[in-house]
């Protein structure tokens, strides 16, 4: 079984095609083991200098900069003059060195904020290092920018409109979000404006980037979000208002949120009825409890768990009512919990439930008292 | 005569001819394709995210189930490790299914577990519900116990858990399986990030944790399995899950999300009917119903994989088991694809009738009949002095080379995301691997799918075979810790 | 006398500002990364410590658990516990008062404020 080159030439196709691919396959292997190899030698490379280069930025930040005398001082934060020399190192000149130092600033800046968080930002700033994110900003890879993009956010360095407005009509996703993220925190004009144009709808993600930046950032100027729950056409932006609304307990755009009530979306308005529960709105029970045997399950629970919320022991009968005759488990197990919210309202009558109900009754008016269980 | 059977080789040699050649582009493509997604996902992997997510007041409530029977060995310290995961807003539901030992005491006595009036309802048919337990300190406010009638399959669990819990979404593992810290944050993340559709379902990489290191179910150190079998194992599930599943989900038509971890739409499951617990393939079926759900109700639906590892699990070790486990999942196969022929081709189901059920179909349920009879017409060939001895070898060597060639980029892609394993020899050592399988594992894989597919066509009677555990704290514990953890 | 302090926390940074904002001279600072650590800490020194500080999402045990083993001891003087943790969910703050945290400080935390709030909870513990 001897192979030349002569048979192999004058062999089927098939069999020419399957020794081309014989050939191809272990080239491609012997590829694969290659870069292997040289992945994992970069690897390790790279964690072993930063293994020795942690301690020694740890070690300045400790000495220079996280306890400056200085910051004890009158002096505002970003006018101390901070011992550069010491960072004046020369591994401090290649770039990996200046990112794991920007990586390592952020890492602190993630635990401490203060004057502390402020001296970093300083370091930042005079080591020149925001000129390398800057430059990150201006690469072509898309997630580059978003990186450079997160060091200036993280670091509160305002950008240039002209800068980072392309950025926020992106093509890509990510890009756009980040920039639009970037430009709500850092921008001193319209930070919200973007809550007027973005037509697609916001992902549950991005609401949870921005409802980070929205109730972390200083001195960021709450608007009335009342102007988008009444007027935007998109309902990601007006549930992500609604929940702005909540967190910041604003009693000034309640008119709006019960305004949505009739909106035709069922979902949004769910999100409405659970706002106002939320803010425990007495005064729209009424309405609630009126429009409730027009709504379709989500409503229906949400209005039950506003009642419940609201506790005003009004509508202890209307509870009843639906806790022993409604058909649906859950609407009955929403009517319990709230009737035991609205309990001081309601002792003789809740007694006497629990008295008179069934078994399966009796189960769910326990469930909804023990404190252990929580849904 | 002579003719006929010469035309009838023909055309079956022409037909093998065409599967093989498909099946090797659909292998190329799906290399490919899951470097495409692999990239893709590691261009976006960044921990500032997970940490936003983290403290995130937003952030979606997940119920983690975890069915368990007879687990007294590590019950404590799995459901230990469960309450540690990062994650803002979850709650654990641990299923004792009958377990006849003592596990259930245990829980009630480490976690200072009482009975609730627990108003169950049991939108899925389960065996009954004997009692249900949470726990009386608010530190493991957290957990709940559920325990039922053994039901003889983890489907009947499940969902059992799937009727209390409490969030929009589940991640569905197994007791004895370890989690990465951060699985939660992980796969939310793609539900999340998803823009038009509505992701059902996400899954992730497992791995083999035999040969890794615990400490009270935590994961101390990690290494490729030192046994032979579970080391193929390992390395088929690195081809299986970062070629594999990562290729289809750039399609958006992954199969199957394993039973071993993957997160759920609890509102989909429940109205797809939750598990089946008749299935021997439980969570490719109800994957598969789910889509057919979601299809019938003109849902647009995504089923996401990401390739980091985030569960490790504990393989058979031995043939027997191994052969046990592999004969239950074919037999699975083959119930699934002939309960649900309806969508084989059909283009109502889409991307999962056109593209899924006939890879499946084809690639998965007769690729080991079709080599059984190629192996077949060989041997008879070769009595009649027929095979044409170079072409055979050479085809032979061809398609060893590609296998041992699509394997090995498979741990390329795996190794080049994320740095798996502290040492270069435990990787080489893992690269060695595949150039045995095709003569040592493969053929045991071929021979326990077609006794399952015979165990399908004769309908045995088979139950759950309850798999040996090892127990993973094999170091006694020193004795400030034991004292400590009372 | 310096007060010890037992700093229960798995970030690599944080141990070293918290040991910047209470100083070496007035507080005396051990440090363990995960809940095992923190058990086997305060049985060897049989809960000898005036204040603890602790991360809540660790392996092994979380905080919580640190916290309900603190708070429900018998025996002993009672040692106040303050939660740092970037994970401020309001039902999880609300968790940790229920089991007896004497506060809550959300991740990134104000010098100043972690300072004033150890001093004061360390006053009103060894009055």
């Amino acid at each position: 079984m001897e192979f030349s080159f002569y048979e192999f030439r004058y062999a089927p196709l098939s069999i020419q095609i399957a020794g081309i691919f014989i050939v191809v396959a272990i080239v491609c292997t012997l590829l694969a083991y290659f870069s292997i190899l040289v992945g994992r030698y970069r690897a390790y490379r790279q964690s072993e200098r930063l293994k020795k280069l942690h301690p020694i930025i740890d070690e300045q930040l400790m000495e220079h900069i996280l306890l400056n005398e200085e910051l004890a001082s009158d002096v505002p934060a970003d006018q101390v003059q901070l011992p550069l020399e010491s960072f004046q190192q020369p591994v401090f000149e290649k770039k990996w060195a200046r990112q794991a130092l920007i990586d390592r600033l952020i890492h602190y800046r993630n635990n401490v904020r203060g004057s502390m968080g402020e001296q970093l930002r300083n370091l930042y700033i005079q080591l020149d290092l925001d000129k390398d994110s800057l430059k990150k900003m201006k690469s072509r890879k898309w997630e580059r920018k978003v990186q450079g993009l997160a060091e200036m956010s993280n670091m509160n360095m305002s950008i240039a409109d002209v800068t980072i407005l392309p950025l926020t009509n992106s093509n890509n996703r990510e890009l756009r979000a980040a920039a639009r993220h970037a430009y709500i925190k850092l921008s001193k004009n319209e930070p919200f404006k973007f809550f007027d144009v973005v037509t697609e709808p916001l992902l549950l993600w991005d609401q949870v980037e921005l409802f980070k930046i929205i109730s972390t950032t200083e001195h960021i100027a709450i608007p009335n979000f009342a102007q988008w729950i009444t007027y935007s056409s998109n309902k990601s932006i007006v549930s992500f208002c609604l929940k702005l609304v909540v967190h910041y307990n604003q009693l000034s755009a309640v008119p709006a949120v019960i305004r949505l009530l009739d909106t035709k979306d069922h979902y949004v308005r769910a999100d409405a009825i659970n706002c106002l529960g939320k803010m425990k709105v007495e005064d729209v029970e009424e309405k609630l409890v009126h429009m409730y045997n027009s709504q379709p399950l989500n409503c229906r629970l949400e209005i039950l768990k506003a009642l419940g919320r609201i506790s005003s022991g009004k509508y202890v009968d209307f509870l009843r009512q639906e806790f022993l005759h409604a058909t649906d488990f859950e609407v009955r197990k929403h009517a319990a919990k709230s009737l035991i919210n609205n309990k001081w309202a309601a002792k003789g009558l809740i007694q006497e439930l629990i008295d008179t109900a069934t078994a399966e009754n009796k189960l769910i008016l326990k469930h909804s008292m023990n404190p252990l269980i929580k849904f | 005569m002579d003719n006929i059977w010469e035309t009838l080789g023909r055309i079956y040699e022409n037909g093998v001819f065409i599967y093989g050649t498909v099946l090797l582009v659909t292998y190329a493509l799906l290399a490919i394709f899951s470097m495409i997604s692999v990239r893709a996902y590691a261009k976006r992997d960044n921990v500032d995210q997970l940490n936003t997510l983290l403290s995130s007041p937003l952030a979606p409530g997940i119920t983690v189930l975890a069915p368990a029977f007879n687990e007294g060995l590590t019950i404590i310290f799995n459901v230990r490790s469960l309450l540690t995961l990062n994650y803002p807003r979850y709650e654990i539901i641990i299923v004792n299914d009958g377990s006849t030992d003592n596990s259930l005491e245990q829980m009630i006595e480490e976690f200072q577990l009482v009975p609730v009036d627990f108003a169950y309802n049991a939108k899925i048919q389960t065996k009954p519900v004997r009692k249900i337990y949470k726990s009386s300190n608010p530190a493991y406010a957290k957990l709940m116990v559920i325990d039922k009638v053994n039901g003889k399959s983890k489907a009947d669990a499940v969902n059992a858990g799937i009727n209390a819990a409490a969030y929009p979404h589940f991640v569905c593992t197994d007791v004895d399986c370890i989690l990465d810290k951060n699985t939660l944050l992980e796969l939310i993340k793609p539900v999340m990030q998803e823009e038009k559709k509505r992701v059902i379902a996400t899954g992730a990489t497992l791995r083999i944790a035999n040969s890794c290191e615990f400490d009270q179910g935590v994961m101390t150190r990690m290494r490729p399995p030192r046994q032979l079998l579970p080391r193929f194992q390992e390395v088929e599930y690195i081809r299986a899950f970062v070629l594999g599943k990562m290729g289809w989900t750039l399609l958006n038509c992954v199969p199957n999300v394993s039973g071993g971890l993957g997160l759920f739409d609890k509102e989909i499951a429940i109205r797809s009917g939750g598990y089946d617990h008749s299935s021997f393939g439980e969570d490719m079926e109800l994957m598969t119903r789910m889509c057919r759900y979601a299809h019938d109700n003109k849902i647009e639906y995504a089923i996401r994989y990401i390739p980091k590892t985030l569960c490790w699990t504990e393989a058979p070790v031995t043939v027997k088991i191994f052969n046990r486990q592999r004969t239950r999942w074919a037999r699975g196969l083959a119930q699934l694809m002939y309960a649900h022929f309806g969508m084989f081709l059909n283009p109502r189901y889409g991307r999962m009738g056109m593209i899924i059920f006939p890879y499946n179909f084809f690639f998965e349920l007769l690729a080991p009949i079709i080599e059984f009879t190629g192996i077949i017409y060989y041997i008879v060939m070769g009595i009649f002095g027929l095979i044409n001895w170079p072409t055979a070898l050479i085809l032979l060597l061809f398609v060893y080379t590609y296998s041992v060639m699509i394997t090995t980029i498979a741990i390329l892609w795996d190794q080049l995301s994320f740095k798996y394993y502290r040492t270069w020899k435990e990787v080489a050592f893992l690269c060695l691997t595949p150039f045995m399988e095709f003569f040592l594992y493969h053929p045991l894989i071929v021979i326990f799918a077609l006794r399952g597919y015979w165990y399908f066509l004769t309908g045995k009677k088979s139950t759950w075979g309850n798999m040996q555990r090892r127990g993973f704290q094999q170091t006694p514990k020193p004795a400030a810790t034991a004292a400590a953890a009372k | 006398m310096s007060s010890k302090i037992l700093l229960i926390e798995d970030d690599e940074v944080m141990p070293k500002i918290v040991e910047r904002i209470l100083h070496k001279e007035e507080y005396k600072i051990e440090h363990v990364t995960n809940g095992k650590e923190a058990f086997q800490k305060l049985e060897d020194t049989d809960y000898g410590f005036d204040l603890i500080i602790t991360d809540i999402m660790m392996p092994y045990a979380n905080g919580f658990e640190i916290l309900s083993r603190v708070k429900n001891r018998k025996e002993g003087k009672p040692i106040p516990v303050i939660i740092v943790s970037n994970a401020g969910n309001e039902d999880m703050i609300l968790e940790g008062f229920k089991l007896g945290a004497d506060d809550f400080l959300k991740k990134p935390v104000i010098p100043g404020e972690l300072l004033i709030r150890v001093k004061r909870l360390l006053m009103q513990y060894n009055r």
